[in-house]
């Protein structure tokens, strides 16, 4: 399928400059505008854009683990979603600290962004320059991925908090162990898409619209833990946005498999033991 | 943040643990999918998710006895000994089901005779596989390793905890520069090592430096946070 784009030094219909642009554009966009519309309405119902920002961050970090997989790391896809994740939220604690501490809390994002990027490249540096990895992409892939981490996990720490302020995330996310499950289920929403899709016939767009998917599931344990920070209106419309994203990219990614599967045949039941 | 004496202790103690998570991936017997069906030694799973599984227990365990006193000493060792049981009750209850529910004999393909017990291995090596089952030196190796990495996780936390006398944050803070360092290691060895014994534990010098690089960065930017609330 030309619509598709095949693995393996990663030829691909959508070019990984431009889900770049978008997810960085998207999630920054995204978070920033869900913070001013709660502090302006002096609401929380629009915490829900945050957990939305955060889809574009995951696409593109599943599109960058896509890139640097494709190569071959030699210790299986989940190790580098863990090293995302675990650049990431060292970026988010950094940048949201540092900003308050200087005294412009809404800096937050932006101090972040660029500690992961500067970050994530350094260690793509060091795997190429003194691991010896020689992966083309892996400086960029690393920064990528650094970038998406962090911008994933404070997309989702603002769809739980509903502010940016630093005291408010730690109080929040931090100190009710709300954190673990952003780690985990974005982890699961960077690394997974391409360990699940793996293989000669691994198509762009069937990974990406798996990441979509996870976000979703993601979305919707965010939602579960707003209700119990935020109150019932803006934790259930997560919940429901959440379940909405899942449902429809569920039934796109079941379309997009049948498209990619030679067949797709029943099992039926097992068959009676025979001895 | 006010730098003085203490700031570079602390820069230095995280520099340290992160070092010896990286090298303490190293003696973990890694074996990976081959391992999982028993066509390799070591255990069957990757080594992010052992190194991972072990630092934090020992994390949590650092954690605890950090509640009860502020003697390092104790801290630290409460950290190997945490990590140490968990990746040595993995190993054990790995063995069991290689043992009886596979039936596979526990040989190295690395080594000749076992350098601790000194058994014979080809004769138990099964053809066209590279050793099977956890083997006394792959075990011997794996708990060093989890303690090296349990020490490791706790001599991060601690100053961490020092610096921003917050629990959950130093915790979370102290997760995240463990699995910069274990990746970091684990791509060094390039999947499976058996321990020690291992020709690809020589490769160890690569992933120090590479360690070194990063926790200096990590350690620098985690003496900047504040506790929050």
């Amino acid at each position: 399928m030309s619509l598709g784009g095949a693995a393996g030094g990663a030829p691909s219909a959508f070019d990984p400059k431009k889900l770049r642009i978008y997810g960085l554009v998207g999630s920054v966009v995204g978070i920033y505008l869900g913070a001013i519309l709660n502090s302006a309405l002096n609401t929380e119902v629009f915490s829900f854009i945050g957990a939305v920002a955060a889809i574009f961050a995951v696409v593109m970090g599943a599109n960058a683990v896509r890139r640097v997989c494709a190569y071959g790391i030699g210790t299986g896809v989940p190790s580098i979603g863990m090293l995302a994740l675990g650049m990431g939220i060292i970026a988010v604690m950094f940048g949201l600290s540092v900003a308050e501490t200087l005294g412009f809390g809404m800096l937050g994002p932006i101090i972040t962004l660029v500690y992961a990027g500067i970050f994530g490249y350094i260690i793509g540096v060091i795997a190429n320059k003194v691991i010896k990895f020689n992966i083309p992409v892996m400086e960029e892939g690393n920064a990528d991925l650094s970038m998406a981490g962090a911008l994933a996990i404070l997309g989702w720490s603002f769809a739980i908090s509903g502010t940016l302020g630093y005291e408010d995330i730690v109080t929040d996310v931090l100190m009710t162990g709300y954190i673990a499950i952003i780690f985990i289920a974005g982890g699961l929403a960077i690394l997974h898409p391409f360990n699940a899709n793996l293989g000669p016939d691994e198509k762009q767009d069937r990974t990406l619209v798996n990441a979509i998917m996870v976000s979703g599931i993601a979305m919707i344990t965010t939602g579960i833990a707003a209700l119990l920070t935020q109150g019932l209106a803006a934790g259930l419309l997560q919940l429901i946005i959440g379940f909405a994203i899942w449902f429809y990219f569920f039934r796109m990614y079941y379309r997009l498999v049948k498209r990619d599967a030679s067949a797709v045949v029943g099992t039926g039941l097992l068959p009676p033991t025979v001895q | 943040m006010n730098f003085d004496a203490y700031t570079i202790v602390y820069i230095l103690e995280i520099l340290v643990g992160g070092l010896l998570v990286g090298i303490g991936v190293h003696f973990v017997p890694v074996g990976g999918a081959p391992a999982a069906m028993a066509q390799a030694a070591g255990i069957g799973t990757g080594t992010v998710q052992l190194a991972a599984g072990s630092g934090l227990t020992g994390l949590l365990a650092a954690g605890l006895m950090m509640s009860v006193t502020d003697n390092i000493w104790i801290i630290l060792a409460s950290g190997a000994v945490g990590a140490g049981i968990m990746i040595g009750s993995t190993m054990l209850t790995g063995s069991w089901i290689y043992a009886y529910a596979v039936g596979a004999p526990f040989a190295s393909a690395k080594v000749n005779y076992d350098p601790i017990t000194g058994f014979s291995q080809p004769p138990y090596v099964a053809p066209g596989t590279v050793g099977q089952g956890i083997p006394t030196i792959c075990f011997v190796s794996g708990l060093i390793g989890g303690m090296m990495g349990g020490l490791g996780g706790a001599m991060i936390y601690y100053p961490l905890y020092l610096i921003n006398g917050n629990a959950a944050l130093s915790a979370m803070f102290a997760i995240g520069i463990f699995l910069v360092n274990a990746v970091i290691a684990s791509w060094n060895i390039q999947g499976t090592i058996e321990g020690f014994h291992d020709p690809k534990f020589k490769k160890w010098p690569f992933a120090f430096r590479a360690c070194a690089i990063a926790s200096i960065l990590l350690a620098l930017a985690s003496v900047l946070i504040t506790g929050g609330a």
